[in-house]
């Protein structure tokens, strides 16, 4: 057995979701902006991005030219594009919609650690789930094994540790039982990530991550993917585009970060994407009218994308609505036409055909989106 | 409840309860407990330590009804008896009356999460981060403190039964009262009574829908969550011979119990209340049993008897169930003594549950009599919280359960409160076969007093309770070292670390 088959069940074909969270209430109005249709144009005519700026996806949308690098991606038909997306949540609390995004409902613990749990395979590698952030969030809690990743000094065993090393592989080795196996897998894994900490990385095909948490984020799971410690789960956040004021001074750095980040990810994997799928996210979109500060307050529908993993992108996947008042929802938000879980869903069984998914996502009938053609 | 048992409980919370309770006229707490933290007089080494080539009975009985020898255990375990097996049978005589066990270490730990006392309704004053922490830190500190060792596995094994993750609605509030009234109050009692109180606990009517399983009107379907999971995982097991028209009839049988809640209501919050006008009162048949309609003339007390007596038929009928025996027996005998038990011991131990009627002690002194647990031993691998608190035992190590241990359960996918799904944490060795790398970790972070301040270990003081530093390691392997272990302990330069890491140390 390779350590890949016993780290993560799933052999060759190891396959990693990177779950990217935009915390705040990302306006996917403004980044994929429907540049064909006049009521988003009458709602917003200060702050709308003009068709003329955006970088065309097709006969209805544009990105905005702060995304303009994922244009590469979505040309290369790897970037998919969901619009008017989201979850059943109206409260426009950020808090009650992040939690229910995190946990799939009024559930206990969060769809990615019950997919951890559920996918299908009975032994989780040691590095099978990571958070790159503070604290773990909603969504992988429940999760076996997960682990809040502060630098890859977390995976290290001690200092001068060389001597206890030697020390477990002796004892270990006269294991016979899967007890053994395990720990010559540990031991294995533990041998590659201290060959990465002591090799300064240069990122594939000229990719270069900026110096923001986010694009740093990015480079270590890239890292990590490539040093096939048995990866499967990522959770990554990029905060603050809670646009009320000044819409542009709010949402145009973390446009540049997110845009910067995925192309130099995108780029540094290469042909790996095919086995790594990223998923950006967002707990709700904006209203779809401007307010007097130049910015947006919270809406519903958003955009979503995922990036990789064999998606069928090049497209705009959306059951667009349109923007007449007599569609808007509440007080003129664009409405969820497509639940966040029918995305996921395909993707989760893409990584993991076993996965129970009635367990990762209870009481909702799924309809699963063709996210793969 | 029992007079003993409810002395007993008040007894070993009552030094947390502290100031809170002192003027409380419901709760009375013996004064001896109201002023301050105990005086404890800890044995000296240094202690003998087991001398066979194989894990002894003592050993034995150590790793598997406690979380781990320390270091004065073995010794005083040992001198029970005149024989392994006498020492052994005192031993579990001792275990069986925790409420006679004096547990000074204990009270002092837990003394702070006074908050764990409250009665259900003040819950709700509280921060629920704040009681999650209480219940994790409390149950991470009662396992490693306490002296009523095989009572605190027993509250871990009905945990993971009657598996509750409190991050689901009110139940962030209440899983402190279920903790309490029914896990903690009946670990060692009876399995009907635990049944019964985890039936009517509002925590668990939040965390299965029980809460919103009503039959208002003709429309209204049954929400068969609970129905299931009582079924499938409280009693008869998922093939215990039950249909899903029975987890119907169940659901309709347990209509109209619901619980006072946070949206609602600031009267009674957490109370569990039986609304007749909410329960079908249609006809059920249940495996079989006729439960008769309620009859259209029935008056409203008369409806109200008759639908409450209809949840205690349903648990009378699953509760000593041949089914739930052979389930529950085998889920302890998974726990005892191996993740595949043999048959044998399986069918002792579920006749036993039925000849006692569930009682959860006479249950398990059978099981400690098969064969199958007094002959198999060092086999079972140690989830990472028995990991854990095996090795603060083991080292005499002080601590407050604080970030420096919930990262590392939290990492190892074991928090205590922390499983999503009402299953509980899986038994069995294979899931937890990828957490070694933060075993070794933690043992190395333990021994080198890396944690954090908190969580300390005194290596003069741990090497003054043994004679030679073989009994050292005899006292973490539960038996005399091999030459291998001899040699790799000298070379590796960190014995303690390396012992806590290895292979015999994962195992119980």
């Amino acid at each position: 057995m390779t350590t890949q088959t016993s780290l993560s069940g799933n052999g060759d074909q190891l396959k990693t979701l990177v779950v990217v969270f935009l915390r705040g209430g990302a306006d996917g109005l403004n980044m994929v902006a429907p540049t064909h249709d006049d009521g988003y144009y009458r709602a917003r005519p200060r702050i709308a991005i003009k068709a003329s700026d955006a970088t065309r996806l097709d006969g209805q949308f544009g990105l905005n030219p702060l995304l303009a690098d994922l244009a590469t991606p979505y040309r290369d038909g790897a970037l998919l594009v969901l619009h008017a997306a989201g979850s059943e949540d109206a409260t426009r609390s950020h808090f009650e919609a992040q939690d229910l995004m995190e946990r799939a409902g009024e559930v206990a613990g969060g769809w990615l650690g019950r997919y951890l749990r559920f996918r299908g395979a009975v032994t989780s590698g040691a590095l099978s789930a990571i958070a790159v952030s503070r604290a773990l969030p909603e969504s992988l809690r429940g999760a076996p094994a997960a682990t809040v990743m502060r630098s890859l000094d977390d995976f290290v065993l001690g200092k001068n540790s060389g001597t206890l090393q030697a020390g477990l592989k002796k004892l270990y080795a006269a294991q016979a039982d899967a007890l053994g196996a395990s720990a010559r897998d540990t031991l294995d894994a533990l041998d590659r990530i201290q060959r990465i900490r002591e090799t300064t990385y240069v990122p594939a095909a000229g990719a270069s991550y900026d110096r923001d948490e986010f694009a740093q984020g990015l480079k270590q799971v890239a890292r990590l993917v490539k040093a096939r410690v048995g990866l499967e789960a990522v959770s990554l956040d990029l905060n603050g585009w809670d646009s009320h004021l000044t819409q542009s001074a709010i949402m145009d750095p973390n446009m540049r970060r997110l845009n910067a980040g995925l192309s130099a990810f995108y780029r540094d994997l290469g042909k790996q994407m095919e086995h790594v799928t990223v998923v950006v996210m967002t707990e709700f979109g904006r209203r779809l009218a401007e307010n007097s500060a130049f910015g947006t307050d919270h809406g519903r529908g958003s955009v979503m994308f995922v990036l990789g993993g064999g998606v069928r992108g090049g497209r705009v996947l959306t059951k667009w609505p349109g923007l007449t008042k007599d569609v808007l929802e509440g007080p003129g938000d664009v409405p969820v036409t497509i639940n966040y879980r029918d995305v996921l869903a395909p993707i989760l069984q893409r990584h993991s055909p076993q996965v129970d998914l009635a367990k990762v996502f209870p009481a909702y009938e799924l309809k699963p989106q063709a996210v793969y053609g | 409840m029992n007079f003993s048992r409810r002395h007993f409980l008040q007894a070993g919370s009552a030094a947390s309860v502290g100031a809170l309770a002192v003027g409380c006229e419901k709760i009375e707490v013996p004064a001896a407990l109201r002023i301050g933290p105990r005086t404890i007089t800890m044995p000296e080494g240094p202690f003998a330590t087991p001398s066979g080539k194989d894990i002894d009975l003592v050993s034995h009985a150590l790793n598997r009804l406690t979380f781990g020898s320390r270091p004065q255990d073995y010794q005083r375990v040992r001198k029970l008896g005149a024989t392994e097996e006498a020492a052994f049978a005192a031993f579990l005589d001792q275990q069986f009356m925790p409420e006679r066990l004096d547990d000074p270490n204990c009270e002092n730990a837990i003394r702070r999460f006074e908050v764990l006392q409250e009665p259900l309704g003040e819950l709700f004053e509280y921060q629920e981060k704040h009681l999650l922490d209480a219940l994790v830190r409390s149950t991470v500190l009662r396992a490693v403190f306490s002296e009523r060792q095989l009572y605190e596995v027993m509250v871990n094994f009905w945990s993971d039964h009657f598996n509750i993750d409190p991050s689901k609605g009110d139940a962030k509030w209440l899983k402190v009262a279920d903790d309490r009234d029914v896990i903690r109050a009946h670990a060692l009692g009876k399995f009907p009574d635990m049944l019964r109180a985890s039936a009517l606990s509002p925590a668990m009517l939040w965390y299965l829908d029980g809460r919103v399983n009503k039959k208002a009107s003709a429309s209204d379907k049954p929400n068969e969550n609970y129905a299931r999971e009582l079924m499938e995982l409280h009693t008869l097991g998922v093939h215990g011979g039950y249909t899903q028209q029975d987890v119907m009839e169940v659901a309709r049988c347990l209509t109209g119990w619901t619980v006072q809640e946070t949206h609602r209501s600031k009267l009674n919050l957490g109370s569990v209340e039986f609304q007749p006008l909410l329960h079908d009162r249609g006809e059920k048949i249940v495996l079989g049993h006729v439960i008769p309609a309620i009859p259209k003339k029935a008056k409203p007390g008369e409806i109200e008897r008759l639908g409450r007596a209809e949840l205690d038929t349903v648990l009378g009928i699953v509760g000593l169930h041949p089914s739930t025996a052979k389930f529950i027996a085998t889920k302890l005998c998974q726990r005892f003594i191996a993740d595949e038990p043999p048959a044998d011991a399986v069918s002792a131990v579920a006749e036993k549950f039925i000849a006692s009627g569930g009682n959860i002690p006479a249950t398990l002194r059978a099981l400690f009599a098969t064969d199958a647990f007094l002959t198999t031993r060092g086999n079972k691998l140690k989830r990472p919280f028995h990991y854990i608190v095996s090795a603060l035992r083991a080292t005499q190590a002080t601590t407050d359960a604080g970030s420096a241990i919930q990262d590392y359960l939290l990492r190892m996918g074991h928090a205590p409160f922390h499983y999503p799904t009402p299953d509980g944490y899986p038994e069995k060795a294979a899931p937890w076969l990828g957490t070694l790398l933060w075993r070794w970790n933690f043992a190395v972070g333990l021994s080198n007093n890396t944690l954090d301040k908190e969580t300390q270990i005194n290596p003069e003081k741990l090497k003054a309770s043994f004679a030679t530093e073989e009994n050292q390691m005899a006292h973490l392997l539960g038996r005399v070292p091999t030459a291998d272990e001899i040699t790799a302990c000298k070379a590796s330069g960190a014995p303690l670390a390396l012992l806590l890491a290895s292979p015999s140390f994962q195992k119980c």
